[in-house]
């Protein structure tokens, strides 16, 4: 993939199918496992996967310059709680958009992050820190629910999602450029 | 524990996308005015988002590519002013929502379901495959004539019939799910005839939408109409027509 996502993006922008397709061998993998492992479901994951990237192409002015990996990731998630919703599941929460995207993991390390390295790293937290972060994420569920669900106050919920980040954070910084 | 920590808590539970909207929104306001939170999130950010990468090995089918570069590079190769029409005249537009039903609810689902399915087939469906495939190149043919600018319209009750060369179709808005065990069918009037030939059977879908593409030669065919008829059709009208619409 291009290095400079800034370029890649302003190609899409002008309408420039060759740099469209290099965005989607860059994170079509990503943005599928994700959908999978939210929805459960090859065919509703696929769908969504279709929804992201034809987002990116029909509305590629949305990208504010900053992480591309990480507002795909956005996307990605933002879409699939849409479909969960549609499921009646009724999640509530979102990733948050509205901030500038941070540059603290850079493009091309974001794409490239090795998968082995966050699963090993996930692995290695405490599994109730672990199973928070990942109910979170992928569940499409808010802190409440998790709490409610595991019978644990929500304090310790909030705690146990910021201890997990911050050591999931400690475990990735070797991993990339920072 | 001070109040403050009970912030640094919401931000990274706001960072892993799990605060529900109302709570987001006052996190938010908080991160934009505090340079502790602010350098909280910024740290935490990347770790939540990193979790995606947690997700199971996988990957979509290659039919999933085909599809979005085959729509992306289509678009591409538009004119921008084609691409992006400013203003479409209304006949346009009805085209369009009919275009839009058919896509969405024939194209993307009942066919690329189809022809998904029979990607798993072994060769000996091979034959299949290619029906699908000719089936989606009828279907954008379809789209393509419901939009064309050139085509004629005769304006029926709740939709139009439709010319486009020899091509001809009916679409249909509004239209209530027949009785049980009745569906709607097309009538065609072979010029030079005064016998109505039976043409498809067929059903609204959910939103009440139908298109129908006429197997005759458009022009040869004199009328169309659609009556009620039981499951299966009939080879004559056994019921009063809801429509009737003669071609010129």
């Amino acid at each position: 993939m291009e290095k400079d996502a800034g370029l890649l993006m302003a190609r899409v922008r002008a309408r420039d199918a060759d740099a469209f397709e290099e965005l989607y061998d860059a994170y079509h993998r990503l943005v599928y496992r994700v959908a999978l492992r939210m929805l459960g479901d090859a065919h509703a994951a696929e769908d969504v996967t279709q929804s992201v990237f034809m987002k990116v192409w029909s509305a590629p002015e949305l990208f504010r310059g900053g992480n591309l990996g990480a507002w795909i990731v956005r996307i990605t998630r933002n879409r699939t709680l849409d479909a969960l919703r549609s499921r009646n599941a009724h999640p509530e929460s979102e990733l948050p958009a509205t901030l500038v995207e941070t540059e603290a993991i850079e493009d091309v390390a974001f794409a490239r992050l090795d998968a082995d390295r966050v699963r090993a790293a996930l692995s290695n937290l405490p599994p109730e820190q672990r199973d928070a972060i990942e109910l979170g994420f992928f569940g499409g569920i808010t802190h409440e629910e998790i709490a409610k669900r595991s019978g644990t106050p929500l304090g310790t919920i909030k705690t146990r999602i910021r201890m997990g980040l911050r050591k999931l954070r400690a475990a990735l910084d070797g991993a990339v450029t920072v | 524990m001070s109040a403050h920590d009970d912030m640094l808590d919401d931000v990274a539970v706001y960072a892993l996308g799990t605060l529900p909207e109302a709570e987001a929104t006052r996190v938010r306001a908080h991160i934009e005015t505090c340079a502790e939170c602010r350098s909280e999130y910024d740290m935490l950010a990347p770790a939540a988002l990193a979790v995606a990468h947690g997700a199971p090995d996988a990957e979509p089918s290659e039919l999933l590519r085909a599809r979005i570069m085959h729509e992306v590079r289509a678009e591409a190769a538009k004119p921008a002013g084609v691409r992006r029409p400013l203003v479409w005249p209304a006949y346009l537009v009805a085209a369009a929502c009919f275009a839009i039903a058919v896509i969405s609810s024939i194209v993307n689902l009942s066919l690329m379901e189809q022809l998904k399915s029979v990607q798993t087939l072994s060769a000996q469906n091979a034959h299949a495959a290619s029906g699908l495939a000719q089936n989606l190149a009828n279907e954008k043919t379809m789209v393509a004539d419901l939009l064309d600018e050139n085509a004629q319209r005769y304006a029926v009750r709740d939709g139009q019939v439709v010319r486009v060369g020899d091509r001809l179709y009916i679409t249909l808005h509004d239209l209530t799910p027949p009785p049980r065990g009745k569906v709607y069918q097309a009538w065609t009037l072979p010029k030079g005839s005064k016998v109505m030939a039976p043409s498809v059977t067929f059903v609204p879908n959910v939103h009440g939408v139908a298109v129908i593409a006429l197997e005759v030669n458009a022009a040869a065919t004199a009328a169309v109409a659609v009556s009620v008829e039981p499951e299966g059709g009939s080879k004559a009208p056994t019921s009063q027509p809801l429509l009737v619409q003669a071609l010129n």
